[in-house]
């Protein structure tokens, strides 16, 4: 190679690696607010949609480009490292991805309970997780999941056999022993139209109930710009309001982004959603509300299973509470 | 002896001055481990779960092995049967390269479906990517025998096996061992490919179950690990393969 290619080279790599630098709060804030969504459009981001269409954003004087995620988008990192001003993540992964050195604050939960679940076909002898679990039966999941550590300290698992979890549900309907975990309101849903009934194990049962759904943004965001993320909440509560009461017109927009989900099934999921978004808790504090007593309790358990070492205080990685309950 | 250590050094020093610029650059700017660790962290997760590591890297291995060994056995055979007339191969050649064209995680969950989860599928998944460049170094190997001794077997009516053994076979060998290195490296993708899709979890998972779930939990540094380990596996298969090259070319050495 030559010196001057060499050379090239260096630079190139430096520009590349001075990229990925953590966001500063020195940094001016762009004009428009970047809104990594972590899968495509369906309804568990029908609010956000639904704030977008209604112009709630707008309102509070926000310009946001809501950016559509799919399978391995890495919605964390990137809101994290100040890539996206906002993404949506799962609250364990605020609590994981803060163990490895990346710092999110989540401003608003969607689920106030977890609609990750485990589904079985309804022809299936297994009636309840406890008695999946104590089987030799084969359940698709991600590997390693704190829930699933969870479910073996509770119930043994032993025999289970845990294979990869590649998102398809091909795979589940052609195997009619396969068990597979899902999000309650999604794959249930479209394999039913595909007239594969299921049957559908919630794994909050399991005593893991993390919030999902959050909208999180990075520490160094959330400090320098709290006015910004109290306007963001409000315009997603009015979005999700809007959407609870009638999703057939935000399912319409979403459908005709999302192929693979018609509006009818989409339909149906809004529906099925609706009692893991609302709970005491938000008709207390308002919807997306979180409290310090939930975070804790993940964070110990999440401790005690081992993925994380440290417990965080929980205001490091909520904020709550700027925003008047209804 | 000599000659050969020496030989070593230079990619060993481009080796360590890549991994000390990686070093200095990512310290330099704090770029977060989440994002890119540095290899001494890579190291570090490299020496902590070793003999979990040890395991997993095993079972790549052995299913690497036996992907690259279907792949090397069924690409020689088929590339031999190929090369026994022309209609053939024309007709046949085009459908193997469909092994060559097949984008391999768009049909790996289909393996899983024909195949069920684990090992097969793995396996099978390797072999599929690992197979074409053996077939083809087979086709253009044996077709370069000398056209002179081809007519003076034709002469004295050799039979289609001696032709093959004892014509087509010392001529080709060079090029169906460059096939066989093209699938060490090939075969190596397509068993980590294989494990995203069918690889089982549990103490021991494969590479390829380890680099997803530590991307899960936003463990950079073992996923660099764990990707190191599986280049080692395509490195040591070249190896290999580059041993029976060395005794081959001293056996067939015209």
């Amino acid at each position: 190679m030559s010196r001057i290619l060499r050379i090239a080279f260096t630079i190139m790599a430096c520009w590349v690696l001075a990229g990925c630098r953590d966001a500063s709060p020195s940094e001016p804030a762009p004009s428009t607010i970047r809104l990594q969504l972590n899968w495509v459009p369906e309804p568990e981001f029908g609010g956000i949609y639904a704030a977008d269409a209604a112009g709630f954003f707008r309102d509070e004087g926000l310009q946001v480009e809501i950016i559509k995620g799919g399978p391995g988008v890495a919605a964390p990192q990137l809101a994290a490292s100040g890539r996206v001003e906002f993404a949506v993540v799962g609250g364990e992964q605020i609590l994981t991805l803060g163990e490895a050195g990346g710092e999110l604050v989540g401003i608003y939960a969607i689920y106030q309970d977890d609609p990750m679940a485990v589904m079985v076909h309804a022809t299936s002898p297994f009636a309840s997780l406890e008695e999946l679990w104590k089987s030799d039966a084969t359940v698709a999941c991600e590997a390693n999941l704190s829930w699933v550590t969870m479910l073996n300290e509770k119930f043994g698992g032993a025999s289970l056999k845990i294979v990869p979890h590649g998102g398809s549900i091909a795979l589940f309907a052609a195997d009619s022993n396969l068990a597979q975990q899902c999000f309650v309101f999604a794959e249930p849903v479209a394999l039913e139209m595909q007239g594969v009934a299921t049957k559908v194990f919630l794994v909050k049962e399991s005593g893991f109930n993390p919030y999902n759904g959050v909208i999180a943004t990075s520490a160094a965001y959330a400090k320098a710009n709290p006015e910004t993320c109290a306007k963001v909440r409000r315009a997603l509560q009015r979005g999700w309001e809007r959407y609870l009461k009638d999703p057939a017109p935000t399912n319409a927009v979403m459908a005709a982004m999302n192929p693979a989900m018609t509006k009818e099934a989409m339909d149906i999921a809004a529906k099925r959603q609706q009692p893991l978004i609302e709970s005491p808790d938000t008709e207390r504090l308002g919807l997306g509300a979180m409290t310090a007593e939930r975070w804790s309790n993940t964070a110990q358990q999440l401790q005690r299973l081992g993925k994380i070492t440290t417990l965080p205080a929980p205001e490091e990685i909520f904020l709550w509470g700027t925003s008047a309950p209804r | 002896m000599k000659h050969r250590s020496l030989a070593l050094l230079p990619p060993l020093i481009a080796i360590a001055a890549a991994l000390l610029l990686w070093e200095i650059a990512v310290r330099a700017m704090n770029v977060p481990a989440y994002l890119l660790p540095p290899p001494s962290r890579v190291a570090v997760a490299l020496w902590d779960d070793r003999a979990a590591l040890a395991m997993s890297t095993m079972r790549t291995a052995s299913a690497t092995l036996a992907g690259f060994l279907i792949a090397a056995v069924l690409g020689i055979v088929i590339g031999s049967l190929l090369s026994t007339s022309r209609r053939l191969e024309r007709g046949l050649y085009p459908l193997t390269l469909l092994f060559q064209m097949v984008p391999l995680v768009a049909i790996a969950p289909l393996l899983v479906i024909w195949l069920g989860n684990g090992i097969r599928t793995v396996i099978a998944s390797s072999a599929v990517v690992a197979i074409f460049p053996v077939i083809a170094n087979t086709l253009s190997g044996l077709r370069s025998a000398d056209p002179h001794l081809d007519e003076l077997f034709t002469l004295h009516h050799a039979t289609r096996w001696q032709r093959w053994f004892k014509l087509g076979l010392p001529s080709a060998v060079p090029s169906m061992l460059t096939g066989c290195r093209i699938a060490a490296g090939l075969a190596t993708i397509g068993a980590v490919v294989g494990e995203f899709v069918a690889g089982f979890g549990g103490a021991s998972a494969p590479l390829g179950i380890v680099i997803m779930t530590s991307l899960r939990e936003f463990r950079t540094e073992k996923v660099f690990a764990a990707v190191a380990l599986a280049s080692l596996v395509g490195f040591a298969l070249f190896g290999i393969v580059n041993g029976a090259a060395h005794v081959a070319a001293r056996r067939y050495a015209a």
